[in-house]
């Protein structure tokens, strides 16, 4: 037994590897607790949306001559700036908020392409695909830094602001005459998902930093009888999902980013099984 | 001692439209007043007006003797039944409890929960303390509101068609428990109600809004005696924006 359990954690051996579980952890643990919040408010479609402005943000930043990881200082206010959008739009329209995510995910991303296509023809190649769907085992030491920065952050700040996001995301209303600030709070949700997902952008990609913010939260949603309770569970299945994807990838030598949603999927699938009746 | 509500020439508009033209009337403490009207005749926009929650483009509300901003804590407010998120995995002692600190409790503290559960003992709901809210029929869900409601001891309370969507006997109830406890505690009350029955069988007071104040006084002057209009348009014409002034719910 031991020999086993040694042989399944020997890719902890290796320093990629280390940095991919610390970074994929990370990132799923602050995806899943804005997922609590953004799965409640019935904004599944939201971290994929950002996920595709994040496309623009970087394509905007090559376009303007940064390299591909100088890009995403350009990214990051790009794709705020897009949070923010949605959310204006949810505030002072009766478009709902999965209406406006639409808008600004299609013009973004259109716009991204567009961005590329413009750049000069001597400039360095740009692979697409990698700037979509990132690489979880290319994590450099300086980007994961950033990611446990920016998860550290989200952390702290959910920890102070969510008692009142709680009481915003049960009733608006009732929250306003409790003198819970919501529309502030309601826009730093949207601008700390929005960095969350361009840093995940970056490293894990598009599909994955989506599955990170929507798939743990939805699946404890289904089994949890609290806040609280979600949470955690959201945490722990985002956590337990992502370790297990990154060591069965490198096992079974598949790609890592989809075994962990399919595992993140496995999860949900089960909750609904599980779910309380 | 200043009234419950006073609203003197209370103008609001929304998106442009104007909602309420020139509102005048007053709620003297310990009165229970009923507002009817047609549907978008400004009745729950007074509500939220009351709670400061729409900014008036004239006049002013005083509420308790201040601005409607400074009374909230002293003004219990029932919003319609079931206008919560019904995807939020609430309790009813959380409920409560946020109703009374303005944070939703991660875990509810002792004296929170026997604060809760003596709201509760007030309506005749100690036994859905623990309840999950989605879990509630629509007239429980309107007692532990009303609960929520009487936890911070107002001397107001406010409430928006709080028995739409319940069924009859639930409505009943809901309707007697309400009276009981605006008598007991001697609190002022404006409910916002289509229901003709209803208003005869609370009301000490009704305005008619439609837009503007329309009518004003006990229901036997206001309404005639169908109940479906204001006695002070019987034999006029009148334009009812939509349908009759007090209906059935």
């Amino acid at each position: 037994m031991p020999e086993l359990i040694d042989g399944l954690l020997s890719p902890l051996g290796q320093g990629f590897v280390r940095r991919a579980l610390a970074a994929g952890t990370a990132l799923g643990a602050a995806g899943a607790l804005l997922g609590v919040f953004i799965v409640q408010r019935g904004l599944g479609l939201l971290s994929d949306g950002l996920a595709h402005a994040t496309f623009g943000g970087l394509a905007l930043g090559l376009l303007l001559g940064a390299t591909v990881d100088r890009a995403i200082w350009v990214a990051l206010p790009f794709t705020v700036a897009i949070a923010l959008g949605i959310q204006h739009v949810r505030r002072r329209t009766t478009l709902g908020g999965d209406v406006a995510t639409g808008v600004f995910f299609a013009v973004s991303f259109a716009a991204g392409i567009l961005f590329l296509g413009l750049r000069p023809a001597r400039s360095v190649p740009v692979n697409v695909e990698g700037l979509l769907f990132g690489s979880l085992l290319a994590v450099s030491p300086e980007a994961l830094a950033v990611i446990l920065a920016v998860a550290a952050l989200t952390v702290v700040v959910l920890a102070v602001i969510g008692p009142r996001l709680a009481y915003a995301t049960f009733d608006p209303e009732l929250a306003t005459l409790s003198g819970v600030p919501v529309a502030a709070l309601e826009y730093l949700l949207l601008a700390l998902t929005a960095l969350v997902v361009v840093v995940g952008v970056k490293t894990v990609g598009v599909v994955l930093v989506s599955a990170f913010v929507v798939i743990p939260a939805a699946a404890a949603n289904l089994l949890g009888r609290s806040l609280a309770g979600i949470a955690l569970l959201a945490v722990a299945l985002s956590v337990g999902g992502t370790a297990f994807g990154l060591f069965a990838s490198y096992h079974l030598n598949v790609a890592t980013g989809a075994t962990i949603i399919l595992t993140l999927g496995a999860f949900f699938f089960l909750a609904l099984v599980l779910r309380r009746r | 001692m200043t009234d419950a509500i006073r609203a003197r020439g209370v103008t609001v508009k929304l998106g442009g439209h104007l909602v309420l033209d020139d509102v005048t009337f007053e709620v003297a403490r310990g009165e229970f007043a009923c507002l009817c009207g047609p549907n978008g005749g400004g009745k729950t926009t007074f509500l939220k007006a009351a709670l400061g929650l729409v900014p008036l483009e004239a006049g002013a509300i005083e509420v308790l003797g201040t601005t409607p901003g400074a009374a909230r804590r002293h003004v219990g407010y029932l919003p319609q039944a079931k206008s919560f998120n019904p995807a939020f995995p609430a309790r009813v002692a959380e409920v409560i409890a946020a109703n009374r600190t303005g944070v939703w409790p991660l875990r509810v503290s002792a004296q929170e929960r026997e604060r809760a559960r003596a709201a509760l003992a007030r309506v005749g709901g100690e036994r859905l303390l623990d309840s999950p809210l989605r879990g509630l029929s629509g007239g429980e869900t309107q007692r532990v509101f009303l609960a929520r409601a009487l936890v911070n001891e107002p001397a107001l309370l406010l409430l928006d068609e709080p028995t739409a969507g319940v069924d009859a006997r639930g409505r009943g109830e809901f309707l007697d428990l309400l009276a009981g406890v605006a008598a007991r505690d001697d609190l002022a009350a404006v409910l916002v109600t289509h229901n003709p029955a209803t208003v005869r069988r609370l009301a000490e007071r009704v305005v008619y809004l439609d837009g503007r104040v329309q009518a004003w006084g006990p229901p036997a002057e206001v309404l005639d005696r169908d109940g479906n209009r204001p006695s002070a348009f019987s034999g006029q014409d009148h334009d009812h924006r939509q349908g009759p002034m007090c209906e059935d719910e």
